[in-house]
């Protein structure tokens, strides 16, 4: 089965398509900015990661800025996949420290979610209804490729009808004393079974211990993101290409994206 | 959409390391009714609020311990199963409901030694076995083993594998131990899954690991298939018609019915609002047809990422003795599982062939197992 890429957002704060194929045409709003995308409602307590990830499964959908009015056509069964490594990293620490100087009394309640490693995933779930399989990767710099690859692999064994898959990371204090020169980024691709071959589509996953080389050109370091960053600008694009991601410690992964042209023909 | 078949896979190798022990020493001490419950000792019980937990004590506390406890069971689970990464393609799945974050906050709070890469779990599995295709870690809170465990699966059944190593591996958090203490009520000393006395779950320490391939002659078990769902209802609160979900989808693709079940290896976690919801959805799902109901979680604690796949190693162990471990922490069920035929008091002999894992996360995540012997 060929897995077709029919929604794709690429949401890296302050860029703009200009800067990014695939971004919006305003510079993309930050995380205090998100309500400009998702409304106001429901936003308390989010993390920084959480809230791009938000904005850019809502524009990869198609759906109009602010709160949902109506429930999202063919939520229940949906999947969703989500690749980052530290959404809430800075979150744990936070509440180390407050544990220590004031005790577990001072941490707040609405912030307990976020010290699950799958807060982002099953936040997603949470607010767009989403119902099918819901997966959360955190493998490193190939997190995003991986999260694709799983997409497509819960399309292809019919578990679900529709993969939404999100690359993020955040740029906060803890996250890039981890990885220096980390910059914040979001991403989703949006994965259905190819029906019509009019969308660009997945190629197989490989791998490398050494590194692959990418033809989309993404001049920002964004670790667990960038697989997911690559295929949304690829699909934003139309045309073939072959996105790469990885590190030399958690090894390279590369996934062709064959584009919209190139299926003219194609059985 | 109507649920696609499963074709079974073979269990070829089960490795497991808890606070009661390896697998084999587990199995006997939950026959036993004991319990690896234990005073919370290496951190502040007073400002968490929490006094309790499972632990694995193997000396003073180092970083990096869930991945060294991970190297083990996927060392010894592939030995068991004869695999040689040379020959085929294994591909390893790791779920982990907190990863290294217990490292993160060592390396944050006292100055431990802490790289990006350590986050996650290739080096650890590379560092036994160099020459696997893959490690993917999977952190999908307390299901993430059954997560996994379906991921694995696909894998085989696309042909994008010749083995799986399906994992768990998890420590006790300091940020997580703090959340506990913050929403619950009175500090617990114990996991009482079921009973009207219980006081909410306690953490503990574990990793698991199982090796799956194609079905063939003689396995250990064959697992039939996994069901997946998200309850999409709260981010906190499980959701019977989210659960009760996940456990259909799992018979309708093992091909199976309510009445095939012999034995369900229930979730449990002790708290307010997990054991009546689950009690509910398996009610609501195995209606008159009561299979004998069991959980470990009273003797080896909330093991997150590893909780699925130790329930199902405990099911394989039941259903291939024949005997069947009870409840560790329940006496007096609850009302609303007036109608689950629980294991109480000693363990009891059994005569089933299938058994149902439950796994449900935080977020709504539910996983369930149909596994075969």
């Amino acid at each position: 089965m060929r897995v077709a890429i029919t929604g794709h957002a690429v949401h890296v704060p302050g860029l703009s398509a200009a800067d990014l194929p695939g971004s919006p045409a305003e510079p993309a709003a930050g995380p205090d900015e998100a309500h400009r995308v998702l409304g106001r409602k429901g936003l308390l307590a989010k993390e920084p990661a959480t809230r791009l990830a938000l904005c850019a499964t809502q524009v990869a959908l198609g759906l109009p800025a602010g709160r949902l009015t109506e429930p999202v056509a063919g939520a229940p069964g949906t999947a969703v996949v989500v690749a980052s490594n530290l959404g809430n990293v800075a979150t744990v620490c936070e509440v180390v420290d407050q544990v220590r100087t004031e005790g577990g009394r001072a941490v707040s309640p609405l912030v307990a979610p976020n010290a699950s490693s799958n807060i982002i995933a099953s936040s997603i779930a949470l607010r767009f209804g989403f119902t099918g399989p819901n997966l959360m990767v955190c493998s490193g710099a190939t997190a995003g490729l991986d999260a694709v690859r799983l997409g497509a692999l819960l399309v292809r064994t019919g578990r679900t009808h529709r993969a939404v898959v999100v690359g993020v990371e955040p740029d906060d204090e803890i996250a890039t004393r981890l990885c220096p020169g980390l910059r914040t980024a979001a991403a989703a691709v949006v994965l259905e079974p190819d029906g019509a071959g009019t969308a660009p589509a997945l190629g197989m996953l490989t791998r490398a211990r050494t590194r692959l080389d990418s033809t989309v050109d993404l001049p920002l370091e964004t670790h667990g993101a960038a697989g997911v960053l690559g295929v949304a600008v690829a699909a934003a694009l139309g045309t073939d290409q072959v996105v790469a991601c990885g590190s030399d410690a958690d090894s390279y992964a590369a996934m062709p994206v064959t584009g919209v042209r190139a299926l003219v023909g194609v059985p | 959409m109507t649920v696609p078949a499963s074709s079974p896979v073979a269990v070829t190798g089960t490795a497991m390391v808890t606070c009661l022990g390896d697998a084999g020493e587990t199995f006997a001490a939950l026959l036993s009714g004991a319990t690896g419950v234990a005073p919370l000792s290496t951190l502040d019980s007073e400002a968490l609020r929490v006094g309790y937990c499972y632990p694995i004590q193997d000396g003073a506390e180092t970083q990096l311990r869930p991945s060294r406890w991970l190297a083990d069971v996927v060392a010894r689970a592939a030995g068991e199963a004869g695999l040689d990464p040379a020959a085929k393609r294994v591909a390893v799945v790791v779920g982990s409901g907190l990863r290294e974050l217990r490292s993160v906050e060592r390396w944050h709070a006292d100055g431990a030694e802490l790289t990006l890469p350590d986050l996650h779990f290739d080096a650890a599995v590379r560092a036994v076995l160099p020459g696997v295709t893959e490690v993917l870690t999977i952190s999908n809170a307390c299901s993430a083993g059954g997560y996994a465990l379906a991921v694995g699966m696909d894998m085989l059944a696309q042909d994008e594998a010749d083995a799986v190593i399906v994992a768990g591996t998890d420590t006790m958090t300091e940020s997580m131990l703090a959340m506990i203490g913050r929403v619950g009520d009175e500090p617990t000393t114990h996991v009482a899954p079921f009973d009207t006395d219980r006081g909410g779950v306690l953490l503990g320490d574990g990793a698991v690991a199982v090796v799956i391939e194609p079905d063939g002659a003689e396995p250990l078990a064959r697992i039939r298939s996994v069901g997946l769902s998200c309850d999409a209802f709260h981010e906190t609160a499980p959701d019977r018609h989210g659960i009760a979900a996940a456990m259909r989808d799992a018979h309708g693709r093992a091909g199976l019915g309510p009445g095939d079940v012999g034995l369900v290896l229930a979730h449990g976690t002790g708290t307010a609002l997990n054991d009546p919801t689950e009690a509910a959805a398996l009610t609501e799902v195995f209606g008159t047809h009561t299979p004998p109901v069991t959980g470990i979680k009273g003797a080896v604690g909330h093991t997150s990422g590893g909780a699925a796949l130790m329930s199902l190693v405990v099911a394989v162990d039941a259903l291939r003795a024949g005997v069947v471990p009870a409840v560790t922490g329940l006496s007096a069920p609850i009302d609303e599982a007036a109608a689950l035929e629980f294991v109480l008091g000693a363990s009891a002999p059994l005569t089933a062939r299938i058994a149902q894992v439950d796994a449900f996360g935080f977020g709504g995540v539910n996983a369930v197992t149909m596994v075969e012997v």
